[in-house]
């Protein structure tokens, strides 16, 4: 969203998302008892039926479950989880590609996400065309992409291959231009979901020095998703522990790592 | 619901500038990978049209100018408006699926996808009236005044025809049914609707439930402009039913997309 906008509160049922672009407020995402339901059906028929009744048959999984926590503008924290504990659901629900049940998510300043970096691209169009678009999804303005552009294709290293269709590509390519895209457009917050180690061992250096530099710049808040604990050591000073969509323990990023580890 | 028709509104308001630019990117992406590119744009209609008129001069031996016109421009006033909307009933029903990344990959207002795609069949559509009124001046046609309204018969296809993508998007998301159910229909679409022949001959019933077939009244209204020589608004009868039918669309269009729209990325 351009910057333009005001603040904006979206009610739906229980839930309450506040998402705005102001970068100044002293917290930059907190959450809120939020609990996020996924509904899952035998079917696809009944799915299509639960959409003109409510009395079809489910069971259903709260992929966040009352998960609280907070994030102060400037920090790097680490949500630290196994598979399956609800780290992917509540960064989707960070970035807004997904709405909670109930709860508050609360949201300030444009958040880049470098998850499944090689996703979201348009095989059809070249590396080009695809940054080109994403610059007009992202709502960047005119002089903002003009600027932008070289500097992702120079950090992505991928030559004259910028031209040719993504669906050449290799992963790597992919995820190459992905991390370039999603680091260069100056977020406010930027979640970091397992992407450093794209690429060889080269660009995933140079990846890792890009974040640490974002990480330098004061008012950047970064929220790392990982079961590394070298990483979230690394580059983190909270820790959050997330099981079975609940947050467990919140602190010191060593504590983290340790209540992760011995649970 | 006139909550979120302001809501609708706005974000397509606000995001105008991406919309338009998607919309050429969507052009590019439906002819990309083809060395000739654009002439795909052309080739494909002009061949349909050959083929139709062929098989209609000497096939079914019904190819006389209509209202002193030649036959194959009231082809073309049928068929080209056909090919803008059997790309609707399949593609554009289902257009969260064209665009999986737009829904669950990046925050992006899913009503702009309807009409970013929408608005790209239509930039097609308007190249080929142009490419049609070009090649009637040329070969010496008269076309009236009553081309004036073609602009507007448009917009109220933009209109239509959105309403139609966000109604029942979110439906076919959900369920892969309803997609094919909507892809089954095309054909049937195709040759119930009087593009082929003109349903001035059908019995009044039939005739009265063609009215409320929107293909139908879009057919015919392309036809009032070139052929007929007709006020599309005068013509009550299968106005005022269009009108019914665009109304019911717009708040399917509503309902379904105010109901729907936070479940759809889930399930994609």
């Amino acid at each position: 969203m351009s910057s333009k906008l005001p603040s904006n509160v979206t009610r739906m049922g229980d839930a309450t998302v506040i998402r705005d672009e102001d970068a100044s407020t002293p917290v930059a995402v907190r959450f809120d008892h939020v609990t996020k339901q996924y509904k899952l059906f035998k079917n696809d028929k009944l799915r299509l039926l639960s959409t003109f009744s409510k009395r079809i048959p489910h069971d259903t999984v709260n992929a966040s479950d009352d998960l609280s926590f907070e994030v102060r503008r400037g920090s790097a924290l680490a949500l630290l989880g196994d598979n399956g504990a609800g780290k992917s659901t509540a960064l989707k629900m960070i970035t807004g590609v997904c709405f909670p049940t109930s709860g508050t998510v609360e949201v300030h300043g444009r958040v880049s996400a470098l998850l499944e970096l090689s996703a979201g691209f348009d095989m059809k169009l070249s590396g080009m065309e695809n940054i080109d678009m994403r610059c007009q999804l992202w709502g960047l303005s005119k002089d903002e992409s003009e600027r932008l552009i070289p500097e992702i294709v120079e950090f992505s290293e991928l030559g004259k291959y910028i031209d040719q269709p993504m669906r050449t590509y290799s992963s790597g390519m992919r995820a190459r231009l992905g991390f370039a895209f999603a680091s260069s457009i100056r977020p406010d917050i930027l979640v970091v979901d397992e992407a450093l180690s794209v690429g060889d061992r080269k660009f995933a250096a140079k990846c890792k020095s890009r974040v640490r530099s974002i990480i330098a710049k004061e008012n950047v808040t970064v929220l790392f998703v990982t079961h590394s604990t070298g990483m979230a050591k690394e580059f983190c000073e909270h820790g959050i522990v997330i099981q079975k969509g609940k947050a467990m323990f919140s602190g010191d990023i060593e504590d983290a790592i340790t209540y992760y580890t011995s649970s | 619901m006139f909550a979120t028709l302001k809501e609708v509104v706005g974000e397509n308001w606000h995001w105008r500038r991406q919309v338009w630019n998607l919309a050429k990117i969507d052009l590019v992406k439906t002819y990309r990978g083809a060395a000739l590119g654009k002439v795909w744009l052309f080739a494909k209609p002009a061949v349909y049209i050959l083929v139709f008129w062929v098989a209609l001069k000497f096939g079914l031996r019904s190819s006389s100018d209509i209202n002193g016109k030649p036959f194959l421009l009231w082809l073309a006033a049928g068929v080209f408006p056909w090919f803008f909307m059997s790309d609707m009933i399949t593609t554009g029903s289902d257009v969260y699926r064209r665009y999986p990344y737009l829904v669950n990959r990046i925050k992006f207002p899913l009503s702009l996808i309807s009409t970013f795609y929408t608005l790209s069949l239509l930039i097609i559509f308007a190249c080929m009236m142009a490419f049609t009124i070009v090649v009637s001046l040329a070969t010496g046609v008269h076309l009236g005044r009553y081309m004036l309204q073609l602009p507007l018969v448009m917009v109220f296809m933009f209109l239509f025809w959105l309403a139609w993508s966000m109604a029942l998007s979110p439906l076919s998301a959900i369920s892969r049914d309803f997609s094919n159910l909507l892809k089954t229909l095309g054909t049937p679409f195709f040759w119930l609707s009087g593009i082929l022949f003109d349903i001035s001959g059908w019995p009044r019933t039939a005739r009265l439930v063609a009215s409320f077939n929107p293909v139908t009244w879009v057919v015919q209204s392309v036809r009032d402009c070139f052929i007929y020589n007709k006020w599309f608004f005068m013509d009550l009868d299968s106005f005022l039913p269009f009108l019914c039918v665009l109304l019911i669309f717009i708040v399917l269009a509503l309902h379904n997309y105010y109901r729907l729209y936070r479940e759809v990325p889930d399930v994609l």
